[in-house]
């Protein structure tokens, strides 16, 4: 048993192993194009870890995902640039997530009360609150037109184009190639603590909360604090992808962190199945792609007219959101544990089929596949 | 790890308990003591404020009137939580499990007694995992009491109603408590399953030493575990006793058989 337990874990060190390697690979062999896909949806996986935590797991809905993006982008071009004090980039990405906790933190007081969709509505305000302020605060957000984003460097490496100049293996290493691996970095630090959180104490009592909150209570778990501190938690990783998706863009400007925005990060947690890191990680990665290759390849797409052209068609961004609009759509009626559910349903199968050979047809029903409408019922007093 | 089932459990003491939810009173002035390491059941036809008194001793109900004391603490100010972490655990009427395995649930009821904040779960640092898998084990040993050892990495969606009966009790045990609260731990189940759990609840009491509180409909089993029975209808104390004291209860016979103008549908 503990043999056969040591060779799982085994298989499965090796398996990361080798996903992490071939995620390693492509500075190497894709241009500019798809690394800034890719980058862009490492720093959306990262959100979107986050608000699987806050949405999926303690069952709180936010629609101010945006606004703690928000924070840590401008965080982050505040700390480490000019106008600001200027301070070292990476001091700056560290307080630029702090920030974004302490922002989540000021917003306890309501998160801690108001519960599910309530507290959707209630973090609404945030938004439009974040980007009024974006807009007006000159000095410090520079406005309408944004701010610039001093690149980030470490012991001096700098992830830009140049400083110092880079070549590997006779590839030029300019700002996607370096950024790629800091967010790969990121991301891998997001999976691991997110996974962490989920699998011990704090996760099981805030999906216990989800579940029933008078059963948590019972149990001995403190509501509102746990409540608050999942929100303090969301906010943090919003504002490491913030930062990242700073880095990425080299330029920050409000309209980006609008409403649409948060909406985004909730069709990523939807599609990708909520509750869990893997599932918020496929959303992400289905929503922040699809625009861009959208408009790449609009072109040659059936009924999807080319950017900036004034046909009667659908524009590719449009065409986009209806697309994963529709995906919503499906995800929710046919598969309600998104795409992670999916996988998983398909792995057993592979696995099932695999394992037959004798027939044994007095096989317990044992596939752990609880299906929404067999979650048991909440309890009210 | 659970130290603090080895004194004896503090008493439980209920005095003039008063609940109105805006005009109705769903208890009147209930008292009662539960004497340490005994079984006291709680009796009644439908609506007699069951379920509502287990509420009040678990937080989750403030009375208008009345105490509530645990040993010398006084639990109506205190949160659900903080009552938990005193050693109060409790099962619901309805199933109440969370999503998840078998050793999820009853890992949540090591919530109290586990310290593993959000930080060093999220580092996974060598104290929480240490923590984690030490608490884990006890969850295994506290399944296996409770007949659920070859379920513990099963999802609760999937075990049958007796299943996720018996796994709220181990997770109301999970929390070591000196107190326990089973609301109908034996309802909806079958002879077998009924007999398993009287069974479990008997050697519990034998072996920890708990005081435990039931509210139960089915006659023979209060008969068989309880030392003490309460009695309420509409709110009010009518009996207090022995089983058997309580069996030949005039006033119990009224509430039970409806001889009165009310006809109360006999539980």
């Amino acid at each position: 048993m503990s043999d056969r337990l040591l060779h799982t874990l085994t298989r499965r060190r090796g398996r990361l192993l080798l996903l992490a390697a071939v995620l390693c690979l492509p500075p190497f062999y894709l241009d500019a194009f798809w690394l800034r896909i890719g980058l862009f949806s490492m720093a959306a996986a990262i959100g979107a870890v986050g608000l699987a935590l806050l949405s999926g797991t303690a069952g709180q809905l936010s629609l101010g995902h945006a606004f703690f993006l928000a924070v840590g982008a401008y965080g982050y071009s505040w700390f480490a640039g000019d106008p600001g004090p200027g301070l070292p980039p990476a001091l700056a990405v560290l307080l630029a997530v702090l920030l974004a906790g302490a922002a989540g933190g000021l917003f306890s007081p309501v998160a801690a009360r108001v519960k599910g969709i309530y507290l959707g509505i209630a973090t609404l305000a945030l938004v439009f609150l974040g980007h009024h302020v974006l807009l007006t605060a000159d000095s410090v957000t520079g406005g309408f037109n944004g701010r610039s984003v001093p690149p980030l460097s470490l012991g001096g490496f700098t992830f830009a184009e140049s400083d110092p100049e880079l070549t590997v293996i006779g590839v030029p290493f300019g700002a996607e190639e370096r950024l790629w691996y800091l967010g790969l970095a990121l991301f891998a630090f997001t999976w691991f603590t997110a996974r962490g959180l989920l699998r011990s104490r704090p996760g099981r009592a805030l999906a216990a909360l989800r579940d029933s909150e008078t059963a948590a209570a019972v149990m001995g778990v403190d509501v509102a604090r746990h409540r608050s501190a999942a929100f303090v938690v969301s906010s943090m990783y919003a504002g490491l992808a913030g930062v990242l998706l700073a880095l990425a863009f080299r330029r920050v400007v409000p309209d980006y962190f609008s409403l649409v925005l948060s909406v985004d990060y909730l069709a990523m947690i939807v599609i990708g199945g909520l509750g869990s890191v893997a599932g918020a990680t496929a959303g992400a990665v289905f929503v922040t792609a699809l625009p861009l290759l959208m408009t790449r390849y609009a072109d040659q797409l059936p009924l999807v007219a080319a950017p900036g052209s004034t046909e009667g068609a659908v524009g590719p961004t449009e065409a986009a959101r209806y697309l994963y609009g529709a995906a919503i759509v499906l995800v929710l009626l046919y598969a309600p544990d998104g795409l992670h559910g999916l996988a998983r349903r398909a792995g057993d199968r592979v696995r099932r089929l695999r394992s037959r050979p004798p027939a044994d047809p007095t096989d317990r029903p044992s596939s752990p596949q609880p299906t929404a409408a067999a979650r048991p019922k909440e309890h009210t007093p | 790890m659970n130290d603090r089932t080895t004194t004896a459990p503090p008493v439980l003491d209920v005095r003039d308990v008063t609940v109105r939810f805006a005009g109705l009173t769903a208890l009147d002035g209930v008292s009662f003591t539960v004497t340490p390491g005994s079984v006291h059941a709680l009796i009644g036809p439908n609506g007699a404020g069951k379920s509502t008194c287990f509420n009040v001793l678990s937080g989750l109900c403030r009375p208008a009137e009345g105490t509530v004391t645990l040993g010398e603490t006084e639990l109506t100010r205190l949160a659900p939580h903080r009552i938990a972490a005193l050693g109060v655990a409790r099962t619901f009427q309805n199933i109440v499990t969370t999503h998840g395995t078998v050793a999820d649930n009853l890992m949540l009821g090591r919530h109290a007694l586990t310290r593993a904040g959000f930080a060093a779960s999220a580092l996974r640092l060598p104290n929480a995992r240490r923590e984690q898998r030490e608490h884990r084990d006890r969850a295994r040993e506290i399944a296996e009491l409770t007949g659920l050892g070859a379920l513990f990495d099963s999802p609760v969606a999937l075990l049958s109603y007796g299943d996720r009966k018996r796994v709220e009790l181990a997770r109301a045990l999970c929390l070591e408590p000196r107190v326990l609260l089973l609301d109908e731990p034996v309802a909806g189940m079958n002879a077998s399953e009924r007999a398993r759990t009287a069974r479990v609840v008997g050697e519990l009491r034998a072996e920890l030493g708990l005081s435990i509180v039931l509210v139960e409909h089915d006659m023979g089993l209060v008969m068989r575990l309880a030392d003490d029975v309460t009695v309420l209808d509409f709110g009010r104390r009518i009996a207090h006793g022995t089983p058997d004291e309580v069996r030949q209860d005039p006033e119990v016979l009224r509430a039970y058989l409806g001889t009165d103008a009310t006809e109360e549908d006999a539980a």
